[in-house]
């Protein structure tokens, strides 16, 4: 039996969803949650140098959360900030062969896009704390008062 | 009037919108009737005609119009009168639904008559609309929220209402007549009693009780009870609170402004007599004339045998359920003691993926907590699946629905 959301791809990927657990001391820890459904997840990372060294997620979801939850931590796991922090949409959907939702249904699409809506949420809390713990902060916020 | 002359067999071509179909041709099988029911073309016309042929503020104006939308509209509130067995009209309140009348109760008696150290008692089965109320009440006096729990038959542990009421603080019980999740019906007429005897106030959710049973509120002698429109064939944006009139005259107005008032001056007003005094604002007459068209179509069919009707489709889908790979029904199996809400899950397959799957066949159930997510930790899962009925659905839906729920357990491997 075919099913156009439910693939085999889709309910393995779900089933055997890579890098759930919890993290000791992360980095960065994010919860979000999608009131409509109850979906709810916590991402969680390690960074070194500027690159994501771990990364941890755990909560409750749908097939395609998990799915999309799953592929989202394996793209991201040792690569840099600045690639987890433009990754698309469409690279986590296409890993599943799901950017047909998209178009199709505005309901499910936000099961599918909770995982990066979360780690979008976490890096950019923790580049603005980075910012504002850093002298250049400082400097900026010296420069911007001399403009007045 | 009273008879149940009426068949049930042909009963779908009164409602257009079951005519229709979804997901690329597939006819509609609708069965979240919990959440809200489809019109009869009866009620449409109501509406319709309304507005077509009698549109006018009511209460007021002198000319015909306003005569006629007037007539039409207090009529409807001795309809429900009728109905539900209630001696006195004043005591039939306009509102919104269920979740403004509870509110109304929260803000107009709770802030007169709860203090500090008092507390109110609700279950641990009830809508996010009998708790969020309650909380706010009582953490705005400094009083107490209590839940009574429920057994893993989906009934309620009354010997722990039995322990609150003995503290002698408990000001007001207040519970649903039918669980929105389980379809449990509540032990009304013993916690009512018990609560009478204690000298404690009750206040009934009739929001899924009503439309599938009858209701005597004479007879049951509580003190609140509140129940929305749309969930019994009527339009959206109407629901009744009943008020004893005892205690009604106790309470302070909810909703300050025209129509509820006697006489304004600058600094003072007088209110206007029961019921108006909770009525401000002009109402929603159109689907309170609406409504009126549900509670004769209701009344034609006969609540008795709309009760009989569900019971049947109850056991039927529960016993076909019940032998789909995979499958956890929650609530009771005694049909007498539920309604026609059947709340299930599949192994380790998420409520909003079965929803899916079985919505491309038409078929439209509902998943997620059903505002009710004090019961989903109590039965310790975040969300289920959702079938509820009503007069219009048939043993065939129920076939259209197991044929789907079992491509579920097929795709998923259970």
């Amino acid at each position: 039996m075919s099913d156009p959301i439910y693939t085999e791809i889709i309910i393995d990927e779900a089933r055997n969803a890579q890098n759930e657990g919890i993290l000791e001391n992360p980095d960065i820890s994010q919860h979000d949650a999608n009131p409509m459904c109850g979906d709810s997840i916590t991402l969680q990372m390690k960074v070194n140098d500027d690159t994501i060294s771990d990364i941890k997620w755990h909560g409750n979801g749908c097939t395609i959360c998990k799915a999309c939850t799953s592929v989202l931590t394996q793209l991201i796991k040792g690569k840099d900030l600045t690639y987890a922090k433009n990754l698309k949409k469409e690279e986590i959907l296409s890993e599943l062969g799901l950017e047909h939702l998209i178009r199709q249904s505005p309901v499910r699409i936000k099961c599918a896009l909770l995982s990066l809506k979360t780690l979008k949420l976490g890096l950019y809390t923790y580049l603005a704390k980075k910012i504002e713990n850093s002298t250049s902060f400082d400097n900026l916020k010296e420069e911007a008062s001399k403009l007045y | 009037m009273q008879s149940s002359s009426v068949s049930l067999e042909n009963i779908q071509k009164d409602f257009p919108i079951l005519q229709r179909t979804v997901r690329d041709g597939k006819p509609l099988v609708y069965l979240d009737n919990a959440s809200t029911t489809q019109k009869p073309i009866q009620v449409i016309n109501a509406i319709s005609d309304y507005y077509t042929n009698h549109n006018a503020n009511i209460h007021r104006a002198v000319y015909a119009l306003a005569e006629e939308a007037t007539e039409a509209y207090e009529a409807t509130r001795d309809k429900i009168a009728k109905f539900l067995n209630i001696k006195n009209r004043e005591e039939v309140i306009f509102v919104r639904g269920t979740t403004e009348g509870i509110n109304l109760v929260a803000y107009a008696w709770g802030r007169q008559h709860i203090k500090e150290g008092d507390i109110i008692v609700t279950t641990e089965y009830e809508h996010h609309s009998n708790i969020v109320p309650w909380q706010l009440l009582t953490k705005e006096k400094g009083a107490k929220l209590e839940y009574i729990g429920v057994d893993d038959n989906g009934e309620l542990l009354l010997d722990q209402l039995d322990s609150y009421l003995k503290t002698g603080k408990v000001k007001l019980v207040t519970f649903s007549q039918m669980s929105n999740v389980l379809g449990t019906i509540s032990n009304t007429e013993e916690i009512i009693n018990k609560c009478k005897q204690a000298g404690v106030k009750t206040l009934i959710d009739g929001a899924q009780s009503v439309p599938h049973m009858k209701v005597d509120i004479e007879k049951l002698g509580c003190d609140f009870f509140a129940f929305s429109a749309h969930k019994m064939l009527g339009p959206t944006g109407v629901g009744i609170l009943w008020v004893r009139k005892s205690v009604l005259e106790t309470m302070e107005p909810f909703h300050g402004g025209g129509d509820m008032i006697r006489e304004v001056h600058k600094y003072e007003t007088t209110w206007n007599d029961l019921p108006y005094k909770f009525e401000a604002g002009t109402p929603n007459i159109a689907d309170v004339i609406g409504f009126s068209a549900a509670i004769d179509y209701l009344t034609k069919i006969g609540m008795d045998t709309i009760r009989k009707h569900e019971i049947d489709l109850t056991k039927y889908a529960l016993e076909k359920m019940s032998q789909i790979k995979g499958i956890t029904i929650y609530g009771s199996k005694d049909l007498l003691k539920r309604g026609g809400v059947i709340s299930f899950n599949f192994h380790d397959v998420h409520p909003h993926d079965v929803a899916t799957i079985v919505d491309r066949d038409g078929i439209a159930i509902r998943s997620g907590h059903h505002c009710a997510q004090v019961l989903m930790e109590r039965l310790e899962v975040a969300a289920t699946n959702r079938a509820s009925f009503y007069i219009y659905n048939t043993t065939a839906d129920v076939d259209k629905l197991i044929k789907s729920l079992e491509k579920v357990a097929e795709l998923f491997k259970l």
